[in-house]
C-alpha cells in the first residue's frame, strides 16, 4: 500500500504514565491480550501503567444499542475520568475501540456544548459526590504500540516473514470503525488510510494488503449482534470482507478492536459450518490476531500465554509459517496446571 | 400529538448531527445497513429536515430506525457534516420514551437488549461479560468458546485474568462501591427511568400479544424479542 | 542593484484575465506592466486541451494571447513573482522576487485560481491508485490523444466524478466551482469521440448547466454519445485484485447503493484561491472567504477593493468560467480608467 498523505495526520501520543481502562469485550473474549499489553508496556518498555480495579464499563455497548441515555453515558464516563484524576493520571488509555470513539465523542460534545459538561458535572456530583478532570490525552493502546514499534522491533525474536521462503507474510489489517471514523483527527494516518496497524506490520517485516473492502465495517452493528435474530447482518458484512480479501491470500488478519477480532474469527467458523467454505487454501481459515497478540508473538512470548488457544481459527499454521515454537501440550492447560480436556466440545 | 421534531431538536445529537442534507448519497453508499436492509441514512436526514411530524412519527413507529448498525461510517464522509448515525440514536431514544418502539418488531427487541446489556451493567459493571455469552444462545461462538465457557475461571486466570475476584485484572469482581455509584448515576441521570419506560411499554405490549413476560430471560416475550426476525 | 519601474498600472498575473485587461488598458494609452510568475503566459489555460462549450482549442487561444501582448505601452515579464504590494501616498509599490520595485498609480490583481489538490480527498485514493486521475491530468491525456486506465491499457469503463473539492465541508470548500459540471459533459463527449466503445458514467449531485449551450451539450452527450449520468456522489474508490478501481455510490434517484468497477476515475477538481491570491490579499487586508480576494461591493464595485487604486478581476475573486473571467477583465479596465482619470 503506497501512502503519501497520511503523514500529515500524526497525533501526539504520550510516552509514559498511562491509565488503562479494560474493555468488557476484550476481557471476556481475549483476556490474554490485555495481560500481554500490560506486559509489553510495563515489562518490555518499562513504562508506568495503572490497572485500576475500580474501573468499569463506559456503557458503550449499551449506549450504541440504545438502552443507555446519552446523559447517563456521559456521567458514567465522567466517573471513569474522576477515578483517573484521583490517581493523578492525565493519559486515559481505553482498551476498547468503542470506548475510544465514545470518549472522544463525549469530550468533543463538551467542547461544543458546555451546558452538557456542566450537566454532567452536576449529575456526577449529585450521584456520587465526585468531581473530575478531562484527560489531557485519550490514547488507544494500539497508538502506544505504534509509537514504540521501533524500540519493540529491537527486542523482537521473530519477524512477520515466512521462515521457509524469507518472504514477508501478507497481512490484512482491520481497523475498528470507532477508532477511525468517529474522529478521523484522532487517528494515526486519517480515516481512509489508518497507519496504526499497517505501520506495525510494515515495521516488523510484513506486507499489508489493500483489498477493496478494507474500510468496510466488520458488521458488529451492536443490536444486530446482541439480538440473535439480527445476526445475519453481522455475518453478511464480515463475509463481504472475507470475499474481498480472499484473492490476496492473506496469511493472517490483525485488528485493533475487541469486537472485530472476535467477529472475524467466529464468522469464519460459522460460514465454514454452514457452507463448508473457508477463505484460505488449506481449509483452516485465516487466523485473526489482536495487535497485542501479534506484538507478543514477535517478542517471543509463549503463544499460550497470549491466549491464542481462545481463537476458533487455529493459529498454529501461522506460528509454523513464522517459525514460532510452541508446545502442543500446554495449549489446554488451566490455571491449576492441569489439562482441560477439549474433547467433547 | 407530541411535537416530535421539537423534542428531537433538544437532543444534542440532533444539534450536532443535523446540518443540512443535500442528498449526495455518500452516506448511503457506504452504509453497511443500507446494503443489507431496506434502509437509507440520507432519508433519515431528509425526513428530519422536513420537520414533518407525521413522517417523524411514522419513523418512530416502524422498523427503519432500528436497522442502523452504529458503525459511524457516515460520520467520516458526509460533505455537509451531518451524522445520520447520531440522528438514529436520538430517534431511537424518543421512540422508546414515547413507547412507539413496541409498534415494530425490531423496536420491540429493545426489551431483550435492556434485559441483557443494561442489567448486566447495573449488576456487574460490565456491559458484556463472558459468563453471559451462553453457548446455546451463541452457536456461532464455536467449539473453542464452548470449551472456554465451561472452564471460564481456570482458563481466563491462566491468561492472567482475575475471574470474579477482588483486585485488578480481567473479569475481576467490580466492587460494591463502584456498582453503587454506577446505579446512583443511572438513577440521577434518568437511565433507570428510561429502562423502566422500556419495561412498562414492553409489558403492555406483551399483554396485548398474549405473551407472558416476567423478570427472567426465559419469558416467552423475551424469547420472542430475542429470536424473532421480522425480515427472514 | 535595485531596479525601479514607473508605470501607470501594474497587472499581476498573465492568465486570460490579466492579458485581456492589460491589453485593453494599453490600447487606451496607459503604460502597463504585466507580471507572470510562470515562464509562459496563459495561466491555467495552459493545462487544458479544448474549452467548453464550443471545443475551441486552448492552443488557438494561447496564440491569440501571444498576439495581444505585442501592443504598444505593454511590457510583459514572465518568470517574475510579485511578492509584496503596498500603498505609498498616492502610489502603489510592488516588489518582485527579482528585486524590482514597481511604482504605479494602480494595481490590478489577476492572480487567478489553483486547482484543488485531490490528495485531500483520500477516500478516492488519488496518488495511491493508478487509474484515479484529476481533470487536469485527463486534459493532458487528451492533448496526447491517448487515454489509458489503471492497467495502462485502453479503458472500457470510465467514471467521472463531479464536485471534488467543491461543495464539501470536509475540505472546507462549501462553494460550487462553476466550471466542472460543463467540463465533465465536455469530457464525456471527448472520451466517446476517441473511444466510442467505452462506457462513460458521470456521477453528479446537480448538473449546473448555466451557460449558453451548456444544456444542449449535456443533452447531446446523452443522446448522441450515450454518456450515462448517475445522480450520486462517489463515496469511496478502492483498488481491486486485478488493478481496477471499485467505486461505491448511491444512485440517489433509484435510492439504491451501487458498486461499480471501472478502469479510470476522473476527479473533476474544483477551483481554489491561488497561493498568490491568498498571499497578496492577506497582505493588503482584502482577503475574503476561502482565501479569495474580496471586492468592495459585489453589486456596485466588484472590481474595486477597500483600497482606492487596488483592483481585482477574474478567478482571484471567485470561480468563473472563461467568458466570465474575460468579461470581468474588461469591466476592470473601465473601472481603472475612471479611477485614473479622476485621480490624475
Ligand atoms: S452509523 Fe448507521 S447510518 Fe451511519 S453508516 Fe453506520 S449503519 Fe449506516
Ligand atoms: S452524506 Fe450527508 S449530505 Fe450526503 S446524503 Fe448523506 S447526510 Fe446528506
Ligand atoms: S460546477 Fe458542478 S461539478 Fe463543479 S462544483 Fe459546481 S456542481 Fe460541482
Amino acid at each position: 500500500m503506497e501512502r503519501k498523505f497520511w503523514k500529515n495526520y500524526q497525533k501526539d501520543i504520550p510516552d509514559n504514565n498511562y491509565y488503562y481502562e479494560r474493555s468488557c469485550i476484550r476481557q471476556s473474549f481475549f483476556p490474554g491480550s490485555e495481560t500481554t499489553f500490560l506486559r509489553i508496556v510495563g515489562d518490555v518498555l518499562g513504562k508506568q501503567i495503572e490497572d485500576d480495579q475500580n474501573l468499569h464499563t463506559c456503557t458503550g455497548i449499551g449506549y450504541h444499542a440504545d438502552v443507555v441515555p446519552f446523559e447517563t453515558t456521559q456521567t458514567i464516563i465522567a466517573r471513569l475520568f474522576s477515578l483517573m484524576s484521583e490517581k493523578g493520571y492525565r493519559n486515559f488509555v481505553p482498551s476498547c475501540v468503542t470506548s475510544f470513539g465514545l470518549l472522544n465523542e463525549v469530550v468533543e460534545t463538551w467542547k461544543h456544548f458546555p451546558e452538557e459538561l456542566q450537566q454532567t458535572r452536576d449529575f456526577l456530583k449529585q450521584a456520587t459526590g465526585r468531581e473530575f478532570e478531562i484527560p489531557e490525552y485519550i490514547t488507544h493502546p494500539c497508538d502506544i504500540i505504534y509509537k514504540f514499534r521501533k524500540e519493540l522491533k529491537e527486542k523482537m525474536r521473530f519477524q512477520i516473514v515466512n521462515q521457509k521462503t524469507g518472504e514477508p507474510l501478507r497481512v490484512v489489517e482491520h481497523i475498528g470503525c470507532h477508532y477511525s471514523k468517529v474522529f478521523p483527527q484522532a487517528v494515526i494516518g486519517s480515516a481512509e488510510f489508518p497507519q496504526v496497524l499497517a505501520g506495525m506490520v510494515e515495521e516488523w517485516g510484513g506486507q499489508v494488503i489493500d483489498y477493496p473492502e478494507r474500510r468496510h465495517c466488520c458488521g458488529f452493528g451492536f443490536r444486530h449482534y446482541l439480538i440473535m435474530a439480527n445476526r445475519g447482518y453481522s455475518i453478511a458484512n464480515s463475509r463481504k470482507k472475507f470475499e474481498s480479501m480472499e484473492p490476496y491470500h492473506p496469511d493472517f488478519i490483525v485488528t485493533n478492536c475487541p469486537g472485530c477480532t472476535m467477529f472475524l474469527d467466529r464468522w469464519q467458523y460459522t460460514i465454514k459450518e454452514m457452507e463448508g467454505k473457508t477463505y484460505d487454501k488449506q481449509g483452516n481459515g485465516i487466523p485473526v490476531l489482536t495487535y497485542e497478540e501479534m506484538t507478543g508473538l514477535l517478542l517471543g512470548f509463549n503463544p499460550w500465554d497470549l491466549g491464542l488457544q481462545l481463537h476458533q481459527i487455529s493459529a498454529e499454521p501461522l506460528l509454523d509459517k513464522i517459525g514460532i515454537p510452541y508446545d502442543k501440550e500446554q495449549k489446554y492447560l488451566g490455571k491449576s496446571g492441569k489439562i482441560i480436556d477439549f474433547k467433547g466440545f | 400529538m407530541i411535537d416530535y421534531f421539537e423534542r428531537l431538536s433538544r437532543d444534542v445529537r440532533v444539534k450536532e448531527g443535523l446540518k443540512a442534507c443535500m442528498n449526495c448519497g455518500i452516506c448511503t453508499a457506504i452504509c453497511p445497513a443500507a446494503e443489507f436492509f431496506p434502509y437509507n441514512p440520507k432519508e433519515i436526514c431528509n425526513i428530519l429536515q422536513t420537520k414533518d411530524n407525521k413522517k417523524i412519527e411514522a419513523l418512530l413507529k416502524n422498523e427503519t430506525i432500528w436497522y442502523c448498525g452504529q458503525c459511524m461510517s457516515c460520520k467520516a464522509r458526509c460533505p455537509r457534516e451531518n451524522v445520520p448515525g447520531m440522528l438514529i440514536s436520538a430517534l431511537r431514544k424518543l421512540s422508546q420514551e414515547t413507547g412507539l418502539f413496541v409498534e415494530s418488531s425490531k423496536g420491540r427487541q429493545q426489551y431483550a437488549i435492556s434485559k441483557t446489556i443494561a442489567e448486566s451493567i447495573l449488576k456487574s459493571g460490565y456491559c458484556v461479560h463472558a459468563e453471559n455469552v451462553k453457548p446455546e444462545l451463541h452457536p456461532e461462538q464455536g467449539t473453542v468458546w464452548n470449551w472456554y465457557y465451561n472452564n471460564l475461571e481456570e482458563i481466563a486466570d491462566r491468561l492472567g485474568a482475575n475471574y470474579k475476584k477482588h483486585g485488578p485484572g480481567s473479569l475481576r469482581l467490580i466492587g460494591k462501591k463502584n456498582l453503587d455509584e454506577i446505579n446512583a448515576i443511572f438513577e440521577v441521570t434518568g437511565g433507570k427511568k428510561f429502562l423502566e419506560t422500556i419495561h412498562s411499554y414492553s409489558t403492555k405490549k406483551a399483554q396485548e400479544m398474549n405473551l407472558e413476560i416476567d423478570d427472567s430471560l426465559n419469558s416467552p416475550y423475551f424469547i420472542k424479542t430475542y429470536t424473532e426476525d421480522s425480515d427472514q | 542593484m535595485e531596479k525601479i519601474i514607473y508605470t501607470d498600472i501594474a497587472v499581476i498575473g498573465a492568465g486570460p484575465t490579466g492579458i485581456v485587461a492589460a491589453y485593453n488598458l494599453a490600447r487606451l494609452g496607459y503604460k502597463v506592466s504585466l507580471f507572470e510568475k510562470e515562464e509562459s503566459l496563459g495561466g491555467n489555460i495552459l493545462k487544458t486541451y479544448k474549452l467548453f462549450p464550443n471545443f475551441q482549442s486552448s492552443n488557438e487561444l494561447l496564440q491569440l494571447f501571444g498576439e495581444m501582448i505585442v501592443v504598444n505601452n505593454l511590457s510583459l515579464q514572465t518568470g517574475v513573482t510579485v511578492t509584496n504590494i503596498r500603498k505609498d501616498n498616492n502610489h502603489w509599490i510592488s516588489t518582485t522576487n527579482k528585486g524590482e520595485t514597481i511604482v504605479s498609480k494602480a494595481v490590478l490583481m489577476a492572480t487567478g485560481f489553483k486547482p484543488f489538490d485531490a490528495h485531500y480527498k483520500e477516500e478516492y485514493g488519488y496518488g495511491i491508485y493508478n487509474g484515479v486521475i484529476t481533470s487536469l491530468e485527463f486534459e493532458k491525456m487528451l492533448k496526447c490523444g491517448e487515454i489509458y486506465g489503471s492497467n495502462g491499457i485502453t479503458p472500457e469503463k470510465i467514471a467521472i466524478l463531479n464536485c471534488v473539492g467543491s461543495r464539501d465541508a470536509k475540505v472546507g470548500n462549501n462553494y460550487c466551482s462553476r466550471v466542472c459540471c460543463i467540463n465533465a459533459v465536455k469530457f464525456g463527449i471527448e472520451i466517446k469521440e476517441i473511444l466510442p466503445k467505452a462506457e462513460v458514467y458521470c456521477f453528479y449531485m446537480d448538473l449546473r448547466m448555466t451557460g449558453q449551450f451548456y444544456e444542449e451539450l449535456y443533452r447531446k452527450s446523452q443522446q448522441e454519445y450515450g454518456v450515462n449520468y448517475i445522480r450520486g456522489k462517489i463515496s469511496e474508490a478502492s483498488q481491486t485484485a486485478d488493478n481496477r478501481i471499485q467505486l461505491k455510490a448511491e444512485d440517489t434517484l433509484l435510492r439504491l447503493p451501487i458498486k461499480m468497477t471501472v478502469d479510470l476515475l476522473i476527479l473533476m477538481i474544483g477551483i481554489e484561491a491561488s497561493e498568490s491570491t491568498k498571499e497578496l490579499s492577506a497582505q493588503t487586508g482584502i482577503m475574503g472567504e476561502y482565501g479569495f480576494a474580496k471586492s468592495h461591493s459585489l453589486l456596485k464595485a466588484d472590481n474595486h477593493t477597500i483600497h482606492p487604486g487596488l483592483f481585482i478581476a477574474g478567478t482571484c475573486k471567485r470561480p468563473f468560467t472563461y467568458p466570465e473571467t474575460v468579461a470581468d477583465a474588461r469591466a476592470a479596465v473601465v473601472e481603472i480608467q475612471h479611477y485614473l482619470e479622476n485621480k490624475t
